[in-house]
């Protein structure tokens, strides 16, 4: 049985069009769903509609085989960390920990010894008697996940709960979260529109785009072999390579490709069923090769980026405006700015995509 | 040559040296207009105030007049029993009028801040009576407390003949509000809450729009009710601007002055039962001319604002659990 089962949901405000329609979605249990999309894509509104935050306008939402739609949020069995932590400032940490025990009429040493595991698993039980104010963000975060731990949910929500805090302590609360997933088993479904948090945390990816699911997979599943433009552009960094090209025809299961500034290229393969004349080509920085001038496409060096255990050479294709980026080693002799080189694409590893955006089949 | 040019040059150097620097006197300047009048409205009152109440003073025969008594002023005050009265009086308004303000302002902001149409209109109608000239409100009063033609009277004496069970209770007969002593001083507070109780509303609604929503959202997940999410979060969150608004309940109302003075003249009604200590003071300085005892009045009711302000402080604090 699922832990959490959304079923055509929809969401409108007033009679205005449907900002979520017609979405399914099943969250296994113990899963850790991850939903990313851009800003104001419906991720956030769905989750608060999974808490009870939002009305549900249509459809269904079950938790653990039952239909929840009604339910008040303090009776779905889910708890919710929030992205601004939402501690009560006039609460002690354990006050905090120990309010929705306190609200049920626990007894105060049992809310005591709940508190008190919790705090051990998030090892915060020095900070028990602090207000949030004497707090770090680290340690607000902390606090409000052991909030919501402490109530024993069976679905866990996260909504965008590492944007306020800086690259390094997002990165160990990323990897607490992890652990603290493995130790309590518990469904979690997070929202984040950083696709870092969402390919390592998640088992699988929920990406939204305008309200709609565009495809739900494996982080890797969808950062290999994503169904759209949309979601191939939106996982990875920087993102993939897209390129208009026209197709010249295919022999023997090698389609020829027409580039601008009158390039080609061997793509290698084919597309399942029929050639659309036009065509988006999709290639990952890291499955391109810099070659010699006269070995490959054509490309002007806008910019090199040197991250350290990167490097990143940003081109323009001739007879292309957009800007290609190819991912180097650290190591490697990069290119000057302004030095036309050559560009090798891995066939391999490159898709191709119809004019609408959609992913097609290759043979 | 020398001789014509040594006079000039001995006359231009302290010449230059004397010159106005004007940026070394321009801050100086800025300010002075509110130090001149803060030195003359704020500082000299208050200094000579605090002077005149160890002296005996008849102003009209000038400041030569003034006559040191040491604390003769202080003592005569402490054991004046109109004082006493008038405390009494002040501390039995500022009590029925303040209390009932923000037990009602609390709930009514939290109540408009629900409110998602609407709540500036609202808001409007119960701030008017704060920024209405109290000699109107005064008048206006007057009218609707009038025994005999009063609307208050005729609306609780019909009341009394059709509303039933209930209108038992009211009274069977036109009620002297403001001439009957037991009377006066609930109507003098019941004017002094109608017309602040929309400005501490409005405080509040100021302190409760700043509380963040997802406070109220992780009180709702945690199973707290409205009730339990207005006692667990908003007055907490409100708790700075409830001593704030305390406070200035606490000092405007024992320094009461214009609304007994307007509805009941300057002898606080029958039997000075609505004389406040701001009214005696005002009596003592310009009815009696006995400024020295005045200002004697008005720093004894300083002592006692500070004092209660500063309990007022401690209580908060200690509500809250101090930080």
């Amino acid at each position: 049985m699922a832990s959490l089962s959304l079923r055509n949901i929809k969401k409108a405000y007033g009679n205005n069009a449907p900002v979520i329609e017609g979405l399914n979605l099943e969250v296994g249990k113990g899963e850790f769903v991850v939903f990313v999309g851009p800003s104001g894509c419906g991720k956030s509104t769905l989750l608060r509609m999974i808490a009870g935050l939002e009305d549900i306008t249509g459809g269904d939402l079950l938790i653990e085989g039952e239909r929840a739609n009604e339910l008040h949020p303090s009776e779905r069995g889910i708890a919710m960390v929030f992205q601004s932590y939402a501690l009560y400032p006039h609460m002690t940490v354990g006050e905090n920990m120990g309010f929705a025990l306190r609200l049920s009429g626990m007894d105060k040493r049992a809310i005591k010894e709940a508190v008190g595991r919790a705090a051990e698993v998030l090892r915060i039980t020095h900070l028990l008697d602090r207000k949030p104010a004497a707090l770090s963000g680290g340690q607000r975060q902390r606090v409000a996940i052991g909030r919501a731990i402490v109530r024993q949910p069976k679905v866990f929500l996260f909504d965008e709960p590492l944007s306020n805090l800086d690259a390094s302590l997002r990165v160990q609360m990323r990897i607490e979260l992890a652990r603290l997933h493995r130790e309590l088993g518990t469904t979690m479904v997070y929202v984040t529109h950083d696709q870092v948090e969402a390919m390592t945390l998640g088992d699988r990816i929920a990406v939204f785009n305008a309200g709609k699911l565009e495809q739900v997979g494996p982080p890797i599943q969808l950062y290999r072999e994503p169904r759209s433009t949309f979601v191939a552009g939106f996982l990875g960094s920087p993102k993939m390579n897209f390129l208009d090209v026209e197709t010249a025809g295919a022999v023997a299961g090698n389609l020829q490709l027409k580039l601008g500034g009158n390039q080609s290229l061997d793509f290698g393969r084919t597309p399942v069923g029929t050639l659309p004349s036009q065509l988006t080509l999709g290639i990952r920085p890291e499955h391109v090769r810099v070659v010699p001038a006269a070995a490959g496409l054509q490309a002007r060096v806008d910019m090199v980026e040197n991250l350290g255990d990167t490097q990143l050479v940003h081109t323009a294709l001739a007879g292309s405006e957009a800007s290609f980026s190819i991912r180097m080693a650290p190591d490697a002799i990069s290119p000057r700015v302004g030095d036309v080189v050559g560009i090798h694409i891995d066939s391999a590893n490159a898709l191709l995509f119809d004019r609408t955006g959609r992913a097609l089949e290759l043979a | 040559m020398e001789s014509v040019l040594s006079p000039a040059a001995s006359s231009t150097a302290p010449r230059r040296r004397k010159r106005f620097q004007s940026w070394k006197w321009a801050p100086y300047i800025f300010i002075s207009p509110f130090v001149i009048i803060f030195a003359i409205f704020g500082a000299f009152p208050l200094i000579f105030s605090a002077t005149l109440s160890f002296a005996q003073w008849d102003p009209a025969a000038g400041f030569g007049a003034i006559k040191w008594i040491q604390l003769d002023n202080y003592k005569f005050v402490l054991t004046d029993r109109w004082f006493w009265k008038s405390l009494g009086n002040t501390v039995y308004i500022a009590l029925a009028s303040g209390l009932p303000q923000h037990l009602v302002a609390i709930p009514f902001a939290a109540f408009l801040s629900t409110l998602l149409r609407g709540r500036n209109i609202v808001l409007g109608a119960y701030f008017l009576p704060f920024i209405t000239s109290s000699v109107a409100i005064s008048l206006i009063f007057s009218s609707l407390f009038s025994k005999d033609f009063g609307a208050i009277n005729a609306i609780l004496m019909s009341l009394h003949d059709h509303l039933p069970l209930i209108g038992q209770l009211l009274p069977d007969h036109k009620v002297d509000w403001l001439q009957n002593t037991e009377m006066v001083k609930p109507t003098v507070s019941f004017v002094v809450f109608w017309r602040y109780v929309g400005w501490n509303t409005v405080l509040y609604l100021a302190a409760m729009q700043t509380i963040p929503e997802d406070l109220y959202e992780a009180a709702t997940l945690d199973g707290a009710s409205i009730t339990r999410q207005f006692w667990h979060i908003t007055l907490p969150m409100i708790r700075p601007m409830m001593f704030f608004a305390v406070s200035l309940t606490l000092i405007n109302n024992l320094q009461l002055f214009e609304e007994p003075f307007i509805l009941l003249g300057d002898n606080g009604g029958t039997g000075q039962a609505a004389m406040t200590t701001a009214m005696y003071m005002y009596r003592t300085a310009f009815y009696f001319s006995d400024f020295g005892t005045a200002c004697a009045i008005s720093w004894v009711m300083f002592v006692i604002i500070a004092v209660l302000s500063y309990g007022n402080n401690r209580l908060f604090k200690l509500a809250g659990g101090e930080d």
